[in-house]
């Protein structure tokens, strides 16, 4: 056996090795949030009665439920929102931006944002949903090895600096979760919404920043340069960029919130030094509430 | 060397390089300070922002101040700078220096700082090449001029001597210059003295002399004296100065036989006085003991002085044979004796056989004539170990018969009957006085009185060995005092009473004189040398120049006189010497002493040891620009940012590491009940499964595997979020910790002990669960015939267990958290005991179980091997394979969901016994 494979194979070991903590994180990480909202959720669960209503104008009469209606004078609508599982696309970025944490003790932006993409995810999977991710790498499916395949996609690293959203392969009026930074080129992530969108796919922004980046607490002659080391910009007094660049990053913020609106997407941000929970619950009540 | 007020420079042309420093101002303010790196994905956000003034590069004023600071500490040290440089012009001289040192006691406390000066003049000497000779005064030798730096690698083995230099030693030391100039250079141990002056004017015969005295005061100690029954000291110091306190102790043996301080008192000076006197009272005991009085922090033969037999009191018993006189005191027989005793021995007074226990120095009888058969063994037994039994004649004895026809073992002659009188109303003759004494008597040398008469006496029978025993007599040849030896000790009788009946010898000055010299009473006075004439004195212990009390080793003895009144040198060291039956001691420093400081003439240069020395400066400012160039090392990276930013805490961490260093210094020497709290603290923070250490290595690695496996499962799947499981010793740990223990039963395993398997029982009654597992149900059903079996059957029978059954369908522990009817590990046997049902437990008609136990079963035993199940790497993969492909999986999982049950029973205890459930649980059960 050649060196070579040798060391592929105890890399790949190594590289394996970190799914299923990812998972049981994550999975735990669901579990807390599963507590709160637990009767609700599996009422809804599955097939076939969510409420009944009135007849509206505009309702079909296929949509009648006869066995209701039969009842008494009125006609009834059987709503049927979970009668079709969802599908959810995630994007998780994989840009080398992602992998920047300013304090030993925070997590990167990209550990914090697959953690809380796959515990979504394992939520949604719990839900009867279907996850996946955008793009053609994994179309949405259920299951619990959907989760383990989305833990193995979701540990792939990127190598540019900024990743633009994958916004193709996306299922008409399906749901979607894009986690990122988000410091990118904007108009990429218009573009994607602007598609999603016009598919009829409605979803969830999570922004997620380290506080260092919130913070701008750097001083002095400086050269500030990208995790991938294609970007420099060189500074002789970096405390007296900081109103500057707090107005550029409010106004990236604003921008990414107005594309929100216009398309009817969600958007959040979210600090690194934050607790996952938080995310994770606003993630999924944010998703959940598109159900409603 | 360049002066400059008390400043001076060894190189300092390079002071030049200050010039330089102006150029460097200009340099270094046109370098900004460098750039730092920093990854920020932001970056994009940045590009494109200019920077509002570009002067900001510039280093602060400050920070170069800093930096030219340290390059001209540095261009300074370089320069070799020297505070109080020696002034070598004054002291100088090319010729030879003879260094004369009076090397006395008196020069001892400070004798490492007149080492450290005589150092630094022999350095000197070195470096002008003066050939130097030493001259100790207390121990002349010729003088012999030798290279200053040979000379300074002898100097480390000269030591002061415990006397101070004498007329004839000084007469020598003159005798002994060389011919030829020289100057001098006099270490003088400042005290005033005759012989000074010829010794002076020698040496400025020869040339210049310079004088080194220690500003120090001096103090010193004179011997103990012994007044009123207390103890009194004298301290003297030899410059008047402010008011000061000293601290005087006394050394000697603890009763456990080993050195120790026994007495420490203060002493305090006044302001100007020059003695200082303190009076101690001290228990006799304590007062024997102790060997020598030094005042503390003085290492000086002065500040020592040794007690002699001086302050020994002996301890003599007064016993009489008639106590029914009272009130006639004059006439009582011990009267006299106590006056002449109380004053220098401590009186024991009481019976004989509650006196003898405290082994008393001298007993003395007064007219007692016979002792009872107990008291004579007694008495000889303490005799034959040293004491001395002094008797008195009186008419008891000269009744009874006592020692007539046979010598008495406790007299030392024979007595005829009835005595004798003389000079009496009633008698023939005058009364008799005494004879002179014979030379080997022991009170030989005493002066007679003529008024010393003897009246009654009684008779010794004439024996062949009474001569030899007779030590004082009459003129006409009779007997008036014996004396026989008793093994090491010895029997005197007096042939007279100790009152005054008989004679008058008890009212003489001779009494006292005889009872001294039988050693009954110890003199106070000092003694004469005409007295000591002629005896050899051994000495015990001598003293060095630093007051440390030495062996004499096989020092020669001193001849009695000598050792009175010679002057201490080093044929007599001052010390403790032994004579015959008494030890007498020599101190340096007594009543007698002068202590004075010595005037010198003007003429002579005087120096002390405060004179400002000499300071090489370099390494101090060499040492200051390292610090300021640190200091311009924090303040560069704070100016650039590198301390602030990324990590504003950073400074905040050295502080907290600073704070936390005395800390962790605690922790580090954490003590056995530290760590045992650490245990503790670590077992209770969270619930803590634990397992019994078996001491095979692989079984307690499944079980820790195994629990840690039950914990993780435990933790992502109930609310129960354990720590990491924990191996327990029995016969060392505490186990209430623990909510369950997991015990994997091996045929090797030691039994515990009795008082583990007492903690053991605590544990289980206490509510505690021990899960046994046997491992073996792959080859036995439970009670099987297996080596664990078996050694299950031995571990268990101590403990407090009650009766067991198989699980019955209906235990809650098919229910507390999962529904469960197997409880399989890496076997599947079905064989799993618990806490039997009570007898009276019925099936209710309609209910799905029965109501049963309120306690959490106390064991459970089985067999299934369920650590090897439960065992988790730590990626949180299973650690060893479980029966087949997906059954095996389920296996597993239903041995993780019975280890679920199996905690939240012992958790819950029999919460889900309650009947309130049975609604939901026939749900689940889907009935």
């Amino acid at each position: 056996m050649t060196p070579d494979v040798t060391q592929l194979r105890s890399e790949a070991q190594r590289e394996a090795s970190r799914f299923p903590a990812l998972l049981a994180r994550a999975e735990q990480l669901a579990g807390t949030v599963l507590l709160g909202e637990h009767g609700r959720r599996r009422a809804g669960l599955g097939d076939d009665f969510w409420q009944y209503r009135p007849l509206r104008a505009g309702d079909s009469y296929r949509q009648i439920d006869w066995r209701r209606s039969g009842r008494g004078d009125e006609q009834f609508v059987r709503e049927r929102e979970w009668q079709v599982a969802q599908s959810v696309q995630l994007w998780v970025d994989p840009g080398a931006s992602m992998r920047f944490s300013s304090h030993k003790d925070l997590p990167t932006k990209a550990e914090r944002a697959r953690l809380v993409a796959l515990a979504a995810a394992i939520l949604l999977i719990r839900g009867g949903e279907r996850v996946g991710l955008t793009g053609w790498k994994l179309p949405p499916r259920r299951g619990d090895v959907q989760s383990l395949r989305l833990a193995e996609l979701l540990s792939d690293e990127g190598d540019a600096d900024y990743a633009e959203p994958e916004a193709r392969g996306m299922i008409p009026n399906a749901r979607a979760l894009f986690v990122s930074d988000f410091l990118g080129d904007i108009d990429a992530v218009e573009a994607a919404l602007t598609k999603a969108a016009d598919r009829g796919v409605r979803g969830v922004l999570c922004q997620v920043l380290d506080p260092a980046e919130e913070s701008f607490p750097y001083h002095g002659r400086t050269i500030f340069e990208s995790v991938g080391q294609t970007m420099a910009h060189e500074t002789l007094k970096a405390n007296e960029l900081r109103a500057r660049y707090l107005e550029r990053l409010a106004e990236r913020k604003a921008r990414l919130e107005a594309l929100c609106r216009l398309t009817g997407w969600h958007y959040q941000c979210h600090h690194t030094d934050q607790s996952a929970q938080s995310a994770l619950l606003w993630i999924y009540r944010a998703l959940d509430g598109e159900h409603g | 060397m360049t002066l400059f007020g008390t400043i001076g420079f060894t190189a300092p042309w390079l002071l030049l390089g200050l010039l330089a420093l102006p150029i460097l101002w200009i340099i270094l303010r046109a370098v900004p300070p460098a750039p730092i790196r920093r990854l920020f994905p932001g970056v994009v956000l940045l590009l494109g922002l200019k920077d509002d003034e570009q002067v900001s590069d510039r280093t602060p004023w400050w920070l170069l101040l800093l930096r030219m600071l340290a390059v001209a500490a540095v261009i300074i040290g370089l320069s070799g700078p020297v505070l109080n440089p020696e002034n070598d012009s004054e002291a100088a001289g090319d010729g030879p220096l003879l260094v004369v040192m009076d090397a006395s006691w008196a020069s001892a406390p400070d004798w490492r700082a007149r080492m450290v000066a005589l150092d630094g003049l022999l350095s000197r000497a070195a470096r002008d090449s003066r050939p130097v000779a030493l001259l100790r005064l207390t121990n002349p030798e010729p003088v012999q001029f030798l290279s200053a730096d040979v000379v300074q690698t002898r100097i480390t083995g000269l030591v002061p001597e415990p006397w101070a230099p004498g007329e004839d030693t000084v007469a020598r030391a003159i005798g002994m210059l060389p011919e030829g100039g020289f100057d001098s250079y006099w270490m003088s141990d400042a005290l005033t003295r005759e012989d000074r002056a010829p010794l002076l004017a020698a040496l400025e015969d020869k040339g210049a002399v310079t004088v080194f005295e220690s500003p120090r005061s001096l103090y010193a100690l004179e011997p103990a004296r012994f007044e009123e029954g207390n103890l009194h000291l004298t301290l003297r110091r030899l410059r008047p100065g402010p008011e000061a306190e000293v601290t005087l102790t006394g050394h000697g043996l603890d009763p456990a036989g080993n050195a120790a301080v026994l007495l420490r008192s203060g002493v305090t000076f006044e302001a100007d006085a020059l003695a200082a006197e303190t009076e101690l009272s001290l228990p006799a005991e304590l007062r024997a003991r102790i060997t020598r009085f030094e005042i503390e922090g003085n290492r000086s033969a002065g500040a020592v002085t040794l007690p002699d037999d001086s302050l020994r009191r002996r301890e003599v018993a007064l016993i009489a044979g008639r106590e029914d006189r009272e009130g006639l005191e004059l006439l009582s027989p011990l009267h006299y004796l106590q006056k002449a005793l109380v004053p220098t021995a401590d009186l024991l007074d009481g019976a004989l056989l509650d006196i003898l226990p405290a082994n008393p120095d001298v007993i003395v009888l007064a007219d007692v004539a016979t002792l009872s058969a107990g008291e004579e063994d007694a008495v000889t037994e303490w005799l034959e170990k040293g004491g001395l039994l002094l008797r008195f004649a009186g008419p008891r004895m000269a009744a009874s018969d006592i020692s007539r026809d046979a010598e008495d073992p406790l007299m030392p002659v024979r007595l005829r009957a009835g005595g004798r009188s003389v000079g009496g109303a009633m008698s023939w003759g005058e009364p008799k006085a005494l004879a002179p004494f014979t030379e080997d008597s022991p009170f030989f040398g005493l002066e007679l009185r003529d008024d010393v008469t003897v009246n009654s006496q009684v008779m010794a029978q004439p024996d062949p060995n009474l001569a030899e025993r007779v030590i004082a007599q009459l003129t006409d040849g009779t007997p008036l005092v014996t004396r026989k030896a008793v093994g090491q000790g010895q029997i005197v009788l007096f042939h007279v009473t100790a009152n005054a009946d008989w004679s008058s010898l008890p009212l003489s000055g001779l009494f006292v004189l005889m009872l001294e010299r039988l050693a009954v009473s110890s003199s106070t006075s000092a003694p004469e040398a005409e007295d000591l004439e002629g005896t050899i004195w051994q000495p015990v212990t001598v003293l060095d120049a630093f007051g440390v009390p030495q062996d004499a080793g096989t020092l020669p003895g001193v001849a009695g006189e000598d050792l009175v009144s010679a002057a201490l040198g080093p044929d007599l060291r001052p010390g403790l010497y032994q004579g015959e039956d008494r030890s007498l001691a020599r101190n340096v420093v007594t009543a007698e002493t002068e202590l004075a400081p010595m005037v010198w003439p003007d003429r002579v240069p005087v120096e002390g040891l405060n004179r400002p020395r000499e300071t090489p400066l370099s390494g101090w400012l060499l040492g200051g620009a390292i610090a300021l160039l640190l200091a311009d090392v924090i303040a560069s990276l704070a100016l650039s940012g590198r301390l602030r930013g990324a990590r504003p805490s950073a400074a905040a961490l050295v502080l907290a590491a600073l704070a936390l260093t005395p800390l962790d210094a605690q922790a580090q020497d954490a003590t056995p009940d530290q760590a045992a709290d650490d245990v503790a603290l670590a077992a209770t923070a969270d619930v803590v499964l634990a397992h019994v250490l078996t001491r095979d290595a692989q079984i307690d690695d499944i079980a820790a595997a195994g629990l840690k496996g039950l914990s993780q499962t435990l933790f992502f799947r109930t609310s129960v979020e354990p720590a990491d499981p924990m191996g327990v010793d029995l016969e060392t740990d505490e186990l209430v910790f623990y909510p369950l223990l997991y015990w994997p039963v091996t045929p090797g395993q030691p039994t515990p002990s009795a008082a583990a398997y007492a903690k053991l029982n605590t544990y289980l009654r206490s509510g505690g669960m021990i899960v046994f597992d046997t491992r073996d149900a792959d080859v036995a059903g439970f009670g099987g015939n297996t080596p664990e079996g078996r050694k299950l059957q031995e571990l268990a029978r101590p403990l407090d267990i009650p009766p067991l059954e198989p699980v019955p369908q209906d235990h809650v522990l098919t229910r507390t958290f999962y529904l469960l009817q197997d409880f399989p590990g890496r076997h599947a046997g079905r064989d799993v005991w618990v806490e039997a049902a009570p007898p009276d437990a019925e099936l209710i008609e309609g209910m799905p179980f029965r109501n049963l136990n309120d306690n959490v079963t106390p064991v459970v035993i089985g067999g299934n091997d369920w650590a090897a199940a439960w065992a988790m790497d730590a990626r949180g993969n299973a650690l060893l394979p479980i029966g087949r492909g997906f059954t095996g999986e389920r296996q597993r999982e239903i041995a993780y969901r019975f280890g679920v049950n199996l905690v939240m029973h012992v958790l819950t205890g029999n919460y889900k016994s309650d009947q309130v459930h049975v609604p939901a649980l026939l749900d689940r059960l889907g009935q």
